[in-house]
């Protein structure tokens, strides 16, 4: 029987939009299948209610949430569904998904963070394991992405800088805030030395897409000028010019259905118009987001998958991860400086471009013999979102605060200082107490079981986290900032997920082969960051977009063998 | 971004707050008696006084609006006639007003609306004291700071009084009847 596509890709972000291009470049029809809607360029404004106020990218909680555990303290876990708590914990539902919001700060996985069992030993409570691919097999595509992308940054030596098979980044830097040369004045005094930071942010024109606008609003809002390499301008769109890769966005797939061989026949999804609909294809994409593509994959059962889709090792939806860390700040007093480094510090629109890797290895008796795992600190300027700056005045004391004193607060607060953060970074161990599980009785409005998501964390994670935290307090304190803090935390940001299918050698302790096909399906890949055992101590999207290019081209090796 | 998360998530966790007071159902929360049940237009009319309590105009600073000359109380029409907010949390912002007028008149014998500022602040001292009381308040902060400093086409931040008195800078492209958030 003749199938409809030649490829059916569920998700088109960071680990969709690589496969759909490189198949339909390939010359196979591809089919991509997207929850959420098609909003381009055009559509996104820089507008804070929209953005960060409201759910505009995501679902309305009271259509589709999740069911989040906790810790109750006491050794026992409490389930609460994100509708009640409103701890939201969607990203990003929109053809190219979440990395139409990102930040795009674009770091490469060290060669060590794909061995971190092997070089830095086991963990008690961890369920470390190392990747079955190496740095060197990934570094290839790691390059490509940085042309496809169009990446831009600086490739200055530091201790941590990772191998490169080509010298240099194909794009400049984008623009700088004046910050960053405080930061590097600082850290030369301190004897550190400060990663330029690659961006996945274009400071010249490239391939049909517009520089950046530096309207000082880029994490969280969606990119007007296509600067912002995000899976739909840098992948999607490009694949549907090719004329072989066809979009359906808000269309979501409610399960896959098998057959007694394991195969994958069909995926069921409703359409736009909420009619279901099946579609065939020789061979599946899963790229749903980490927690998504576990419950889907556990939504489908078939004759030779009882358990779920790929669960016949019980692992499907374990050892899920996020970034472990927190976020610091200190605040420079307009009054304390000069006219000039005033108006450095006022400048709004070019990116600060600095982090530390200088305790990516921890080696410091003080907090562990040998050398341990640290991570990255990144530093950026507050965001400018005005509303929750306004109400964290509106409160003193621990009590609302109005009236005139209010206004008095505000108008301090918005003209006295400014606020230079930083974002650490560090890895989120895997352990048995994070992972996916179907909600036995929370159903979304198609009445499907949602996601249930366990958010255990390791005692190690909090203990790195507060670390790096202390040396970028230490920097910002040098630098001659105010109210220097940060906040280390063992709940997750939802905005960095991985894992809850892990890859390896071993289809009795994974759920993933090294090519990232489902074990026991041979024509189902999953090539968002679910794959990931471990996830390295820096945001993941290039390291998606690198695996997904990398297993395109596996999966078109697969294609052209004959049936 | 990720502090952006924790704004929002600073935000959206108050209703747990709210609910676990609640037993589970906001609609429990405020001691409904017979003399707090406001018509809706009172209610308005009470909440209207409150916004310009909360957020006072200054006749001798013209640049620092208050609640009325952003249009706070239109922008929180809008905010209350989207379906897309919770039931729970419409009922929670405007059954608040009938829980403070019945305040007002059991201490000082008269309605909110009618009282002098001074008076306003000491009810509203007293509602603040319990949970659910600072949560109402809380809650029509948060909505009158929207009202302050979102976009115009809103509603609120009339000719965008509420960016120049502060100082902020907005993104651009701004938001235009195509690309903003359109309430359900």
């Amino acid at each position: 029987m003749a199938q409809d596509f030649d490829v059916c890709v569920i998700g088109s972000g960071a680990g969709g939009g690589p496969v759909a291009w490189s198949l339909s470049q390939a010359g196979y029809s591809v089919l991509v299948l997207e929850k959420g809607p098609w909003l381009r360029d055009a559509d996104f404004a820089k507008d804070e209610l929209a953005c960060c106020r409201r759910s505009h990218y995501t679902p309305n909680l009271r259509d589709e949430q999740h069911v989040l555990e906790d810790a109750d303290g006491q050794g026992g876990w409490r389930a609460l569904p994100s509708r009640e708590s409103g701890r939201d914990f969607w990203n990003g539902n929109l053809v190219g998904g979440s990395s139409n919001l990102m930040s795009g700060f674009f770091h490469r996985m060290k060669p060590k963070d794909f061995r971190l069992l092997s070089e830095y030993g086991p963990i008690e409570g961890a369920n470390l394991a190392d990747w079955p691919i190496s740095y060197a097999d990934l570094e290839p595509y790691f390059t490509r992405i940085e042309s496809l992308v169009g990446v831009s940054g600086q490739a200055r030596p530091h201790s941590q800088l990772e191998p490169r098979s080509t010298a240099d980044f194909p794009l400049p830097p984008t623009a700088e805030h004046p910050v960053a040369n405080w930061i590097d004045q600082t850290c030369e005094q301190l004897g550190l030395t400060p990663v330029r930071v690659a961006r996945a942010i274009l400071p010249q024109p490239y391939q049909g897409r517009h520089v950046c606008s530096y309207s000082g609003y880029c994490g969280s809002y969606g990119c007007n000028t296509g600067a912002k390499g995000s899976a739909r301008v840098a992948f999607i769109e490009p694949a549907l010019a090719s004329g072989r890769c066809q979009l359906r966005p808000n269309s979501q797939v409610r399960r896959l259905i098998s057959d007694a061989q394991g195969r994958v026949r069909e995926a069921e999804y409703l359409d736009a118009q909420g009619q279901l609909q099946r579609v065939s294809a020789k061979l599946f994409v899963v790229a749903c987001q980490a927690i998504e593509s576990a419950r889907l994959l556990l939504a489908s059962p078939g004759p030779a998958h009882q358990q779920g889709l790929g669960n016949h090792s019980g692992q499907l939806g374990r050892n899920l991860l996020f970034s472990a860390g927190g976020a610091g700040g200190g605040y420079f007093t307009y009054a304390k400086l000069d006219e000039a480094r005033q108006a450095q510090l006022r400048v709004l629109g070019p990116f600060v471009n600095r982090a530390l890797q200088h305790w990516y290895e921890i080696q410091d008796p003080a907090f562990a013999p040998g050398l341990a795992k640290g991570g990255t600190i990144e530093f950026l300027m507050a965001h400018p979102n005005a509303i929750p700056l306004a109400r964290s005045a509106a409160s003193q004391d621990g009590k609302p605060l109005w009236g005139l004193p209010l206004k008095r607060k505000l108008e301090r607060w918005f003209s006295e200082d400014r606020k230079l953060s930083f974002e650490v970074f560090n890895d989120w161990l895997p352990t048995d107490d994070c992972f996916v599980s179907l909600d036995p009785a929370v159903k979304d409005k198609w009445g499907m079981a949602v996601a249930r998501v366990r958010l255990g964390a390791h005692p190690r994670d909090l203990q790195v986290g507060r670390y790096l935290a202390e040396q970028g307090e230490r920097v910002l304190k040098a630098m001659g900032a105010d109210w220097v803090s940060s906040s280390v935390s063992a709940a997750p940001p939802p905005n960095l997920v991985a894992g809850g299918c892990r890859f390896g050698s071993d289809p009795a302790h994974s759920v993933l082969d090294p090519d990232c096909r489902v074990w026991g399906a041979e024509n189902l890949f999953v090539t968002d960051a679910s794959f990931m055992p471990t996830g390295g101590s820096v945001p993941y999207t290039w390291t998606i977009y690198a695996n997904a290019l990398r297993v395109a081209e596996r999966i078109a090796e697969q294609l052209a063998k004959p049936v | 971004m990720a502090q952006l998360r924790q704004w929002r998530s600073a935000l959206l966790t108050r209703r747990q707050v709210l609910l676990r007071l609640a037993g589970g159902s906001l609609a429990l929360l405020l001691p409904v008696s017979a003399r707090a049940q406001l018509a809706e237009a009172d209610s308005w009319r009470l909440i209207d006084a409150l916004q310009q309590r909360l957020l006072p105009s200054e006749p001798d600073r013209p640049d620092a609006p208050g609640a009325k000359e952003i249009n706070a109380l239109a922008y929180l029409q809008w905010v209350v006639a989207d379906a897309k907010l919770d039931a729970e949390e419409r009922a929670f912002l405007l059954r608040g007003a009938g829980w403070l007028e019945d305040l007002c008149l059991q201490r000082l014998g008269r309605g909110f609306v009618s009282l002098s500022p001074a008076e306003q602040d000491q009810m509203l001292s007293e509602v603040a004291q319990s949970a659910a009381g600072e949560n109402w308040i809380n809650s029509h902060l948060s909505y009158l700071l929207e009202a302050l400093l979102s976009d115009p086409i809103y509603g609120g931040n009339r000719a965008e009084q509420g960016w120049r008195w502060l100082g902020h800078r907005p993104g651009f492209p701004r938001p235009n009847r195509d690309t903003c958030y359109r309430a359900g």
